[in-house]
């Protein structure tokens, strides 16, 4: 055998069962419509691959649920092994966790997370497509949903800067075909043209970006170019002393802001969002969404973290500043730029322009934080929030224009007397996107404005105040435009010659379980909070292999080291041996976090509800497995 | 003399790259491109990366400039009018964009900040050596084996550490490929007996604006804002 | 060799196309010559990738050519992203009788 050859362990494709399950269903869902194409027409011929599709997806649950399963068992067996799994993969399941691939993906809680939360929410989408032929070409429609997905959750897996460029494209690539795949109208050809043209541009220059970064540090793994940024000195870790740093950096943000829709990249998110099919539209703002910002905090609080940089200035010659201002514009802009809007599609891109700026200030609250995966892990709780709760809304949108054909807030009219239980499931994903308390997107807002506001970081202090100060304010704005969807169901006489007919399952269901989901966290907080914070955690730690050997890239529980810069570091170059684990650092950073669980709980408790969830809830096995990552620690 | 060749490729890339994007004619702009990408392969051949040189010119040239030649005869815009560029107005601003762009980009590469134990960038005037005798670190072994076999070593590198990149490379082919086909395909062309049932009633009263657009709703340039 | 090519002039014949690149994408109203404008980029790009693979250093770990890894793999995104874009180009251009991307304008708020 070669010497030369790196050592994979290829046990490690395990680990990808739920995204290699998803991509072979993409082919059986496309060979399957390939067969049937003849012989039935297009809307049995949607019934039947729908169905088949959602089979797949059940599939790929029970794989991502499977696998966190054996983790846990292998794990907790240490003396014996269940019988059905063969030795080797009991012992490699009883080590796993970290980065798999020699480092270019990881596989740990939050890919288990995350993992299980798209393919969920693929269902949704896969369920609401379902609802009226918008297209003719159903397996290719179904086969491209679901190979985004395969891009979604490598994209929240990768470890590195290649495969982060692939998987990125290949979610977008998906997104921009099946935006344009309602042929029968003109709008969806025009948002998809645009959302490519924005879209390639935006990943040259990302690419650009990328490859100024790779010069600077010769490496495109996140935790070895932290590791260099770290080991230079103070002069070149602020942006100003910097150019080429700086310009990467820039570039990198460019190409991330387009796909969560920031602000000054934000032109082709309305058009795209109108044009799209209201499946896809739901799948572009929630899916690409969740798992470009993952990536984003990834490449932005673990590989440039040393970058960050927060000083003696206001803004501060670090990204923070940077990040400070896109996420101001973009959420007073998002929100103003809602209030003029009629069409329902349009409002809510806008709306989640504006959700994305409220986001960032999680993002810049966990960049300078002494608890930076809290702060993170409350960007995801409220980033799956409001995934769920945009699902629901999107389903609306399918709603209106399957049976009137347009999609204007209009057209909700009379909603209200027409179907009261659906009217009033919309009126509480309306209330929790506002952000009204019993619900979880009161609590998602909470928690990353209480992580601003709590940084112990004196100087950038302000900056984050003010950041919170204007999220609030604009958290009332946004009050306006939600209030007008309802004040259309519940207070207009239905008009207009078409009326909505019976809502069906493949539309009532996403918004029933948009609504719960809304409810339950909202009584119940702390358990996703908590999990999410877990996921945080091995979010931003990665224990990658500098001598090319497996074995020492999994040796450390993963999940503990995650510490930011210390301060001392910012004065004198430290050797990069300080971001490793270590355990001193290990253990102080399980106190900060049971501290922080016991202060998330007492927030969760103003209505007196009991402390913990009643058992046998679905993602209690969820919250369990969080907490027994937090007591290996 | 290498650096000599360098000047005269670089020149030619630039002069190619300013011709694809100033040439009102799509089809010259086109073939421009086409000179571009050959002398990026010539750059790659500079930079020692035979292998990746071939890619560029099997891949780019004859792939990428064929689809882009297919797009441009498909949409019959050959005759450079005045809608493939725009006023004069806007083009002074975007010059001026990339004009900064540059200048950034050539201030950040003369002042970039090296890591520590490496030289700046604007310091870097020769190639690490790969010679036999150039010393026997590790290092150096790895990087002429790079170099003298990269076919090798690039696909020892898809079939381990980039095995994942590798598979996902696949998939998105297929994507490209499955979803360019089912968009691009016109569904009016073929006797559709399948749709005939409820497709053409909601086919109607689905677009508010009239299917095909004639050449009066183009010419008149801007339709009603809905 | 004693007159080697610095890295410099590699990379500022990267950063020159990437301008004009930038500058195509901005000017250009064809929607097939955007593309080729992001061609050029994404060629200016894969040069700084190459060059910075064979003059710098790598730190271990990231195998023996992580540069041309990624510049192999922007060629293939490269040719998907060009043929995905045809195909929609082509679609609009059968709805509009233009490929010009401001032409289409049937949203707009």
């Amino acid at each position: 055998m070669d010497p030369n050859l790196s050592n994979v362990d290829f046990r490690d494709f395990w680990q990808l069962a739920p995204a290699t399950v998803l991509s072979v269903w993409g082919l059986v869902v496309l060979l399957a419509d390939l067969a049937l194409a003849g012989r039935m027409s297009a809307p049995a011929r949607r019934r039947a691959i729908g169905w088949l599709t959602l089979a797949g997806v059940a599939l790929a649950l029970l794989a991502a649920a499977g696998l966190i399963q054996v983790q846990q068992l292998a794990k907790a067996e240490t003396q014996g092994t269940p019988g059905w799994l063969s030795p080797s993969l009991a012992e490699y399941f009883s080590r796993a966790g970290g980065a798999i691939f020699l480092g270019t993906l990881s596989a740990d809680l939050q890919t288990g997370v995350l993992n299980v939360l798209f393919i969920i929410m693929l269902g949704l989408v896969v369920w609401q497509s379902m609802a009226w032929s918008f297209t003719e070409d159903w397996g290719e429609y179904f086969a491209l949903v679901t190979w985004a997905t395969v891009g979604m959750m490598l994209l929240a897996a990768s470890e590195e800067l290649v495969t982060l460029f692939l998987t990125l494209e290949t979610m977008t690539i998906c997104l921009y075909l099946t935006t344009a795949f309602e042929k029968t109208r003109r709008r969806s050809a025009e948002g998809g043209l645009k959302y490519f043209v924005y879209g390639s541009v935006s990943s040259a220059l990302f690419l650009f970006g990328l490859s100024l970064l790779y010069g600077l540090t010769g490496t495109t793994q996140f935790e070895s170019i932290r590791e260099v940024l770290a080991s230079t000195g103070p002069a070149a870790r602020g942006l100003s002393g910097n150019v080429t740093g700086a310009t990467a950096l820039l570039l990198m943000l460019v190409g991330f802001g387009f796909k969560i829709a920031a602000v000054p990249f934000h032109q082709w998110a309305p058009d795209a969002y109108e044009g799209a099919p209201a499946p896809v539209t739901a799948w572009i703002a929630t899916g690409s969404k969740l798992a470009s910002f993952v990536a984003l905090m990834k490449v932005f609080l673990h590989a440039l973290q040393p970058w960050s940089h927060p000083s003696n200035e206001l803004l501060g010659p670090g990204w923070l500043g940077v990040i400070a201002i896109v996420s101001a514009v973009t959420m007073t802009y998002g929100n103003f730029a809602a209030l003029v809007q009629r069409n329902f599609k349009r409002m809510l891109a806008y709306s989640s322009i504006a959700n994305a700026g409220y986001m960032l200030v999680g993002v810049a609250a966990a960049s300078v934080s002494t608890r930076g995966a809290e702060a993170a892990g409350s960007v995801l709780f409220y980033l799956v929030v409001y995934a769920f709760a945009n699902i629901g809304a999107f389903a609306v949108a399918a709603w209106l224009v399957r049976d009137k054909k347009t999609d204007d807030i209009d057209d909700l009219n009379g909603l209200g007397m027409q179907s009261p239980l659906l009217a009033i499931c919309i009126l509480v994903l309306m209330l929790s996107l506002i952000g009204i308390p019993p619900f979880a997107g009161f609590f998602g807002k909470l928690y990353m404005f209480m992580e601003a506001i709590n940084q112990q970081h004196a100087k950038a202090w302000p900056t984050l105040m003010g950041l919170v100060a204007l999220g609030l304010m604009n958290s009332v704005v946004s009050a306006f435009y939600y209030v007008r969807v309802l004040k259309a169901m519940f207070l207009r006489e239905p008009g207009g010659s078409r009326r909505l007919g019976l809502a069906g399952g493949s539309i009532e269901i996403p918004i029933v379980i948009g609504t719960l989901v809304a409810i339950f966290f909202g009584i119940y907080p702390g358990r996703l909070m908590s999990v999410m914070q877990g996921a945080a955690v091995s979010m931003l730690t990665t224990t990658t292999s500098t001598s090319g050997g497996f074995a020492s890239m999994i040796s450390a529980p993963s999940g503990t080291g995650y510490a930011p810069l210390p301060p001392a570091m910012a004065s004198a170059p430290a050797s990069p041996k300080s971001t490793r684990l270590d355990p001193e650092q290990a253990k102080k950073y399980a106190d900060r976090m049971k501290k922080a669980e016991a202060q998330a709980k007492a927030l969760a408790s103003p209505g007196a509800q009991p402390k913990n969830a009643p058992p046998g809830e679905a993602k209690d096995a969820l919250a369990k497995k969080a907490e027994a990552q937090q007591e290996d620690q | 003399m290498v650096q000599f060749l360098f000047l005269v490729i670089a020149a030619l890339g630039l002069l190619t790259a300013l011709g694809t994007v100033l040439a009102r004619n799509l089809v010259h702009a086109a073939l421009f491109l086409v000179a571009f990408f050959f002398t990026i392969a010539c750059q790659f051949v500079l930079l020692e990366a035979e292998f990746l040189a071939a890619l560029q010119v099997l891949v780019y040239i004859g792939a990428v400039a064929i689809i882009l030649m297919f797009g441009i005869m498909l949409t019959r815009n050959i005759q450079g009018d005045d809608t493939t560029i725009v006023s004069a107005a806007w083009k002074i601003p975007a010059l001026a964009a990339g004009l900064f762009v540059f200048g950034i980009l050539v201030f950040g590469i003369n002042n970039a900040v090296a890591p520590a134990g490496h030289s700046p960038w604007s310091e870097s005037n020769m190639r690490p050596s790969i010679a036999t005798d150039a010393g026997s670190s590790k290092a150096t072994a790895v990087r002429r084996e790079a170099v003298n076999n990269m076919a090798r070593t690039v696909g020892n590198e898809l079939m381990t550490r980039y095995v994942v990149g590798f598979e996902v490379a696949g998939l998105l082919l297929t994507v490209a490929l499955v979803g360019a086909i089912a968009l691009a395909h016109r569904e009016e062309a073929e006797p559709d007996a399948r749709s005939r049932g409820e497709q053409p009633a909601r086919r109607a009263s689905a677009s508010p604006q009239p299917q095909a657009a004639g050449p009066s709703l183009v010419s008149s340039g801007t339709s009603p804002p809905r | 060799m004693a007159s080697d090519i610095p890295l410099n002039w590699f990379l500022y014949f990267a950063a020159a196309s990437f301008s004009i690149g930038l500058v195509g994408v901005l000017v250009r109203r064809n929607a097939i010559a955007v593309l080729m404008a992001i061609e050029i980029m994404l060629n200016a790009a894969n040069v700084n990738l190459v060059a910075f693979w064979r003059y710098r250093n790598a730190p271990p770990g990231a195998g023996p050519l992580p540069g041309v890894i990624l510049a192999l793999f922007v060629i293939t995104v490269a040719a998907a992203e060009v043929a995905v874009g045809i195909g929609m180009i082509l679609l609009c251009y059968r709805r509009w009788r233009a490929a010009d991307v401001d032409r289409y304008d049937s949203m707009s708020g």
